[in-house]
């Protein structure tokens, strides 16, 4: 049997898929191809000012612009050994977990809730489920507007530069923000009860998780480590050593560990570290697999639950950023950015977005142009991992008709929420 | 009482070559204001939202995002253009190139050459806007799209007809002209005097120069406006801002 599906919607950038499975129901051959262009933002940037990079890199992707910009920032501070103040890394916190909010709310509103009931149109979708894309859309206005507010509009912002930002928010923005977190606390629960109640497709598959790793706070922005399976290393050591790029089969320059597939995300994170959500989020988890009769190995090994795992973290983001604003308004919201002086220099960055853990390297020539560059996005890493749950899947699947088949390759492959942009930039 | 008409809603598509799709989200977080739109429409595509392919018949107003690199992002053009009564190009890439048109200034092969060994196989065109492949009737401008001017600009063009937007600068929506922190009188590069506004001058706004992502006026020479600049910017220095929307090849035509 061939199946082929040669557009998938529904996900960011394009992408197909195509399977041959044997009478026997043995997959002989699977892969999910991109289709998207390759617009060459690493070449691009060769020879270029680095006040120009960020302007750059934010259109890798129109989703998940702010994580492109910070993580290409912090690169560079690096290389240029800035030190940034505790302003900004708070200012970074909340624009960051702004981006991961609205782009997980989107997610799984409008692209992956249609996939649990026979609906092809999200028009549709808002006249079954009224109340719940009142939720979603109350949640992604209020994310947007702190996106807005820090970084001057919500799609390719622009205040966000080497060393800190360029305007900083108001006060009085701020606090109409902040007295909007109790009711947008109410919508995530609501999306949450959503998820909770959904029967998802059974799969089982144990695969790597990666993530950034922290003992101290649910680690998103910058970490000392990064975990995969039970090994902790440093982002450098894991960056350099321990993956690789292929980069036989462009465009798409896939991504394994030690020759292995693996996966960053959502589902990572609260697998390496669930200990360090807040005590609301972590009730929520707990309490989905005591509804689904599930152990944490059985959660873990179903990549459906990767939707769930983004509800949550809608939960525990909402509930950061509101500690996050009222520790911006306690302080004077005043700082200067320092001073950018050009030298030689390298610098590495790995930073939580939303489909998971990205990685951004520089080098700089004397004269303050990029002599090196490569960025490594979570799609990139997780394609090849998608495939291999498919490969599992596919069998389980094969006496539905075909249309329902085909929903259900596609509903996995969109649980991962792929941004075929960031993988082929 | 007056009998209503039926009439028939609009046809659209929304329709994405190779790009972020930044303008298709521009359009999504508009939120409800975005669904107020669709419900005077019949969406025949937006493969955002939507899990099905475009049907067949024609199309009234065509919204294309991107740039084309692939062969099937060629084909898909064509195919929407025959199809459609009215063409529109959002944002950037379409209208003007974009960031991915920054490497045709370094020399495609070279570009390339950095990130892969073995290029068989991948589309590697000189990158050129969407009308040098097929006739494009309106340009809704900006690297985002302003998701309030595209609802003002679409709820013409459902309506058949073809909007104006005024061919004046940015300038006039800044809160820094004619005060000493403007950037052109702080000597530093800023296009806001030769780039078409619409935007509410979202950049100095936000503390950060114009560069003319919305593209420039029709109706100027930018010869002398050059020549101003190069008294405090090199030469060089101005090109390089210049080809970060597209910009560069549209004023070396004009002051040809």
């Amino acid at each position: 049997m061939k199946i082929s599906i040669p557009h998938i919607h529904k996900i960011e950038g394009e992408a197909g898929f195509w399977a041959k499975v044997a009478q026997t129901g043995k997959v002989d051959e699977l892969k999910i191809e991109t289709l998207t262009g390759l617009r060459q933002i690493e070449g691009i940037l060769i020879g270029r000012k680095i006040k120009e990079v960020p302007i750059v890199v934010s259109r890798i992707c129109g989703i998940c612009p702010v994580v492109h910009i910070l993580n290409a920032c912090v690169a560079l501070e690096k290389a240029l050994e800035i030190k940034i103040t505790p302003l900004t890394i708070l200012l970074r916190k909340l624009f960051l977990a702004s981006q991961i909010i609205q782009s997980h709310t989107l997610h799984l509103f409008f692209m992956s809730l249609a996939d649990f009931f026979n609906i092809e149109n999200d028009l549709d979708l808002m006249k079954k489920f009224p109340k719940e894309a009142e939720a979603a859309i109350k949640i992604r206005d209020f994310s947007l507007k702190i996106t807005k507010i820090i970084g001057g509009r919500s799609v390719h912002p622009m205040t966000a530069q080497i060393g800190g930002f360029s305007k900083l928010p108001d006060k009085d923005g701020l606090e109409k923000i902040l007295k909007e977190t109790p009711e947008v606390l109410n919508a995530a629960q609501i999306l949450i009860k959503t998820f909770r109640d959904l029967s998802y497709p059974n799969l089982k598959r144990e695969t790597k998780f990666v993530s950034l790793y922290s003992n101290k706070e649910y680690p998103f922005y910058q970490e000392n480590y990064i975990k995969i399976g039970d090994e902790i290393l440093t982002p450098a050591d894991f960056y350099s050593n321990k993956i690789e790029e292929n980069l036989k089969t462009p465009p798409a320059k896939r991504v394994k560990y030690k020759g292995e597939p693996y996966m960053p995300g959502p589902m990572a994170r609260i697998k390496n570290n669930r200990q360090l959500l807040s005590s609301l989020s972590k009730a929520v988890f707990e309490e989905f697999l005591k509804t689904k009769g599930l152990s944490e190995k059985d959660f873990f090994e179903n990549r459906f639950y990767n939707l769930f795992s983004q509800a949550i973290e809608i939960l525990y983001f909402l509930e950061k950023s509101q500690e996050w604003i009222k520790e911006i308004l306690e302080s004077n919201l005043k700082e200067s950015i320092p001073e950018v002086k050009i030298t030689k220099g390298s610098g590495l960055s790995a930073m939580e977005a939303p489909r998971g853990t990205l990685f951004t390297y520089f080098e700089i020539d004397k004269n303050g142009r990029l002599i090196n560059c490569n960025i490594i996005t979570p799609t990139a890493q997780f394609l090849t991992n998608i495939e291999e749950d498919l490969k599992i899947f596919l069998p389980n699947i094969l006496n539905l008709s075909d249309k329902e088949r085909k929903r259900k390759i596609r509903s996995l492959i969109r649980a991962y929420d792929p941004c075929i942009s960031c993988a082929i930039h | 009482m007056k009998k209503k008409l039926i009439k028939t809603k609009p046809k659209v598509a929304i329709i994405s070559l190779t790009s972020d799709e930044g303008c298709q989200f521009v359009l999504l977080d508009l939120g409800k204001k975005l669904f107020n739109l669709f419900k005077e429409v019949e969406l025949v595509n937006f493969s955002l939202i939507e899990d099905k392919n475009l049907p067949p018949g024609k199309i009234d107003v065509a919204f294309v995002e991107g740039v084309p690199i692939t062969k099937n992002d060629v084909k898909l053009l064509k195919l929407i253009r025959n199809r459609s009564k009215i063409l529109v190009v959002i944002g950037n890439c379409a209208a003007l190139g974009g960031v991915p048109e920054m490497k045709n200034y370094q020399g495609k092969e070279k570009t390339i050459r950095f990130i892969y060994k073995n290029t068989k196989g991948i589309a590697n065109p000189e990158i050129k806007k969407v009308d040098n492949f097929v006739k494009v009737d309106f340009v809704i401008p900006g690297c985002p799209i302003n998701g309030e001017e595209f609802l003002r600009l679409a709820k013409i063009l459902i309506t058949g007809k073809i909007p104006e937007i005024p061919q004046e600068p940015v300038c006039l929506e800044c809160p820094k002209r004619a005060t000493p922190d403007c950037y052109l009188v702080k000597r530093m590069i800023c296009f806001g005097p030769i780039t078409l506004r619409g935007c509410g001058a979202i950049c100095p706004k936000n503390e950060t120069a114009c560069l003319a992502c919305r593209g420039i006026l029709k109706n100027i020479n930018p010869q002398n406006f050059l020549n101003a600049l190069e008294r405090f910017a090199n030469k060089k220095e101005i090109e390089e801002c210049l080809e970060i929307f597209g910009i560069k090849d549209e004023i070396i035509k004009k002051v040809k």
